[in-house]
């Protein structure tokens, strides 16, 4: 039994030095660097160019090497974690409510010095996004695209049923009105409803269409008991269960294996069962295998103040990368002009410069003729319109947007007014943002002096005099003030 | 020597067991302790981590105190407890299954494999056509020869085949089975619904026929059931009573069983909620006091909580019994009027009110073909047939048979997978919500792990989690204590 336990001990150990010696950071000969991200073909024409990239400016060769990120629910708190245990890869995709997380966890690299020494900070990209890069004022990243959400036309559906196409910008109303003669002609009477209007509904941009945003100006309280969200919730609720408008959230989830739904908006819309979709121009990369498709993007519906939300995919580098270095390497080639160019190529989301989204690359691709004019409105809409999300630093977005979604669901399913909706998840936002400070000393200073702003702001408002920019940390509330005409001109942020 | 070769004797042993006790330390009591630990802290994993060292406060009982006010803590404990009810029907649908198969298994035939194999031949042919062309009709052969195939090979194999079917559930991925039950809910394409709406349209059809039969006769009969029930559930009680089986705590118990859900339906018929609840509990307090002052003519005095456990299984197996049986007293009268649209089938995980149910009959099937129909199996065996002998030369039924031997032989089986389902079911739910509804909708298919992850994982509220989590344990705790001080555990000493 000895010599068992032994051997096999010694089988182990063989074993472990078979598998270090074949570790990708042992038999390259260059410095391994990996990248947490989607595997798709511009990802890996991506690797391919930086490789030539680093070449050409004599630069230190890199091994780049991707590593598939996970797009399940678990996906970001996974990558969290396997962050704060000190495990995660030099380079990592970070979306939409994941900077705030990653940054205050310390697992981002501060990249603010680096990027000004070398040519890749925030300044470069779009106004609008800034905030998918920077916490307080310290950059942790660069995009690698920037996108916006609109509203995506199947045309051959709406000819099927023979109903006008959507203006391209529009309001509640035209939206309710077209959105009924829609699913009437599209559903048989006396038949279960198949077909529908629109896959879903994205609250904080209805919200802002009527100039109110999760947040007050500072973003030191939750403002969603605000009776302008009692209205929004009216109204989706509506479009939801007694129009039937939109599926609700279940109808999607039940069509695929995740209960995300995610994927199942794209295979929904090609086949004609959904007639638009919110998405981002990254639609296309879903949309582009299931054929070709005659495509129309109009802006999303408001209540009075067009806007739409943009955000980017930023490329950040791990806090506790072995390769510090060669990974901003990387961030510095998301800004050069090759990279760029093969973003304006690909077609499928804006370049992180905003001048090459003017190229004739990006606003004519070749190859799709039915979608024509699509990347030129996406182009204009998130220069004219596009605003950053509102994340405040006193809680996480993921929180937010978790008791957002519930207590819209319990308005949903009749267990809620929409009153109450939007009182409770005030609330509870509100309650998370008392429980942050309270356990974290260093946010109350930061807090204490915006609510001093914030009562500034106030008496200015009630004053009906101008507000300094540089007082206003909300990006919907600076878009929205500077719009209304209520900025001070002298005020810069 | 001696003493030299005890020791080497000893220290050979501790080298066998030191891996084990390695493992189990650093994978097991380690992180128990730490977790014991981190309750009583405010240990958020985005604050102190390998890269942030903010220092650690301890907050003592702060943790526990505020989970007594959080409204999400409660409501997944109730749709934890919710889920749970479905144990003693998937208890019954062990045992019965496991019956059934020890008796196929009693058979005994030598030409089964054979007809299994001629079977499988044909069910290959049923394929060979429906790839060949065969429309619609080859599938319902195929999937009819496959019927047969299970039924014959089934029968005709001692049953082996039918133990292996029944097991499925438990060794297929969990994920998998969520996934497949996901699609069997579909709204509209799912066989569950595709099977119902016939069936609801011929209902329906039928209300319309005769409007009366249903709005008066179904209530009626609905609470004729109801009191029926109610009415052998109290003189069941009473004879335990009277022959000394059942104590004051089980008669109080028991008597509980059917005012749960007559509070319930009194409140859905507009009684408000404190009085429903009054009115349900006088009715519980009369009917424990007419049982429990009469005199016990045969039996001695037994212990206050004699037969306590069996009451409160049977209380838990009532309640659902009942609640279907008032529900409808409560729809009947309004059943001509929905008919007249037409019924539709639940949407399953997507309704608040069915989303529950729907998971809870998804558990219970798994749970049926489970271990504890294995176990089941092996007490079976176990019964000498001597007892059986016995019986049947007194003249005894099969009825008298179960209830006098199988059931007071299976009594540890009966109390160990009772201990283990109370234990599964505090712990579980999390895999299911997480596939197949994320929790919703509204939070209704949030249990507690579910809780735990997303406090933990989420939020990063690591102290927090690990406060919920040491609270499930000591439900756990006290559950299986009291099931181990009123189970019914040794009733074939």
């Amino acid at each position: 039994m000895k010599r068992v336990l032994l051997a096999s001990l010694g089988v182990l150990t063989v074993a472990t030095v078979i598998l270090h010696r074949t570790l990708p950071a042992q038999r390259s000969a260059v410095p391994v660097i990996t990248w947490v991200t989607d595997d798709d073909q511009v990802r890996h024409d991506t690797v391919a160019l930086f490789g030539r990239w680093l070449a050409e400016n004599r630069l230190p060769p890199v091994d780049l090497r991707i590593d598939l990120r996970d797009n399940t629910p678990t996906g970001p708190s996974k990558a969290l974690i396997q962050g704060v245990s000190g495990v995660a890869d030099d380079l990592t995709d970070v979306y939409m409510n994941q900077l705030e997380p990653f940054q205050k966890a310390g697992i981002l690299l501060d990249v603010t010095d680096i990027a000004r020494a070398r040519g890749f900070g925030a300044a470069l990209t779009y106004p609008a996004v800034r905030s998918d890069l920077e916490v307080m004022g310290r950059q942790y990243g660069f995009p690698r695209a920037v996108d916006s959400a609109l509203l995506w036309v199947n045309r051959a559906t709406f000819a099927r049923y023979g109903i006008a196409e959507p203006p391209s910008r529009w309001n509640w109303d035209q939206f309710e009105e077209i959105g009924l003669r829609f699913v009437a002609a599209a559903n048989p009477p006396g038949s279960r409803q198949r077909v529908f209007f629109l896959n879903r509904v994205w609250l904080p941009l209805l919200r802002r269409g009527l100039g109110l945003s999760t947040f007050n100006e500072t973003m030191t309280r939750c403002t969603l008991d605000d009776p302008r969200n009692v209205e929004v919730l009216r109204r989706a609720y509506r479009w939801t269960v007694t129009d039937r408008l939109l599926p609700t959230q279940a109808e999607q989830y039940a069509l695929v294996s995740d209960a995300t739904g995610f994927d199942s908006s794209f295979s929904l819309f090609a086949s004609g069962r959904f007639a638009m979709i919110y998405e981002g121009l990254w639609a296309l990369i879903r949309l582009h295998p299931r054929g070709e498709f005659q495509l129309r993007v109009v802006e999303p519906f408001t209540g009075g103040f067009p806007n739409v939300e943009v955000g980017s995919g930023a490329v950040c580098v791990y806090a506790g990368s072995p390769h510090p270095e060669l990974a901003c390497l990387f961030l510095q080639f998301l800004a050069s002009r090759p990279f760029n160019l093969l973003v304006a190529r690909s077609g499928d989301s804006m370049p992180p410069l905003p001048s090459y989204a003017r190229t004739d690359d990006f606003l004519h691709p070749p190859h799709h003729p039915g979608e024509a004019g699509v990347q030129e409105f996406f182009a204009d809409t998130t220069r004219d319109c596009g605003i950053a999300a509102s994340r405040s630093p006193f809680i996480l977005p993921n929180e937010v947007f978790r008791i957002d979604r519930e207590e819209f669901e319990e308005v949903l399913a009749g267990r809620a007014s929409p009153e109450e909706g939007a009182r409770v998840a005030a609330a509870r936002i509100n309650a998370g943002i008392a429980l942050n400070l309270a356990a974290e000393p260093g946010l109350r200073r930061l807090y204490r002096e915006r609510c001093d702003v914030q009562e500034r702001i106030a008496e200015r408002r009630a004053a009906g005099r101008p507000v300094p920019a540089n007082w206003i940390s909300d990006p919907f509330h600076l878009a929205y003030y500077r719009a209304r005409g209520w900025l001070d001109k002298g005020g810069v942020p | 020597m001696k003493v030299q070769s005890a020791r080497r004797r000893c220290l050979v042993g501790v080298a066998f067991l030191l891996p084990n006790i390695a493992g189990f330390c650093a994978f097991t009591l380690i992180p128990l302790a730490l977790s014991f630990m981190m309750a009583f802290t405010d240990w958020d994993f985005l604050r102190r981590n390998v890269f942030r060292h903010d220092p650690l406060q301890w907050v003592g009982l702060g943790n526990f105190t505020r989970l007594l006010v959080d409204t999400q803590f409660w409501r997944d404990l109730g749709n934890t407890c919710f889920l749970m009810i479905g144990l003693p029907f998937a208890i019954a649908g062990s045992l019965g299954a496991a019956l059934l198969l020890n008796r196929i298994g009693g058979r005994r035939c030598r030409t089964g494999p054979a007809l299994a194999a001629a079977t499988l031949v044909l069910a290959a042919s049923g394929l060979v056509l429906l790839r060949g062309g065969m429309p619609e009709t080859g599938v319902w052969f195929l999937f009819g020869v496959l019927a047969a195939t299970v039924l014959l090979a089934g029968v005709l194999t001692r049953g082996s085949v039918y133990r292996t079917l029944f097991y499925l559930p438990h060794f297929t991925a969990g994920v998998a089975t969520y996934v497949l039950w996901k699609k069997l809910y579909h709204p509209t394409s799912g066989p569950i619904n595709l099977a119902l709406n016939p069936l609801l349209d011929q209902v329906s059809s039928a209300v319309r026929f005769m409007p009366g039969l249903f709005s008066i006769g179904l209530p009626l009969a609905g609470a004729a059931a109801a009191l029926t029930l109610v009415a052998w559930h109290l003189l069941r009680l009473r004879r335990r009573w009277d022959d000394s089986e059942a104590g004051i705590s089980a008669i109080v118990t028991g008597s509980l069983g059917p005012a749960i859900p007559l509070g319930f339906l009194l409140a859905r018929l507009g009684l408000p909620g404190a009085a429903s609840a009054a009115v349900a509990l006088a009715a519980a307090a009369l009917a424990a006091a007419l049982i429990s002052r009469r005199p016990r003519p045969w039996g001695p005095k037994c212990a206050a909580d004699a037969g306590l456990g069996l009451e409160v299984a049977l209380a838990l197996a009532l309640i659902p019994l009942l609640a279907i049986l008032l529900a409808c007293v409560v729809i009947g009268p309004s059943l001509p009027a929905r008919a007249q649209a037409g019924f539709e089938a639940p949407d399953w995980l997507g309704d608040y009110g069915s989303a529950k149910p729907a998971l809870m009959i998804m558990a219970m099937w798994a749970a049926i073909g489970s271990n504890n129909m294995i176990l089941y199996l092996a007490g079976l065996s176990n019964i000498p047939q001597e007892l059986y002998e016995a019986a049947d030369m007194d003249g005894a039924s099969p009825r008298q048979r179960f209830w006098n031997i199988t059931w007071p032989q299976l009594a540890p089986v009966t109390f160990f997978i009772a201990v283990m389902g109370v234990i599964e079911g505090l712990q579980g739910g999390f895999e299911m919500a997480r596939t197949m509804t994320a929790g919703g909708p509204a939070g209704s298919t949030t249990t507690l792990s579910y809780f735990v992850y997303t406090e933990g994982f989420e939020t990063g509220r690591l102290g927090y989690a690990a406060a919920v989590a040491w609270v499930l344990f000591a439900l756990v705790f006290v559950l299986s204590l009291l099931n181990f001080r009123y189970g019914n555990r040794n009733a074939n000493d």
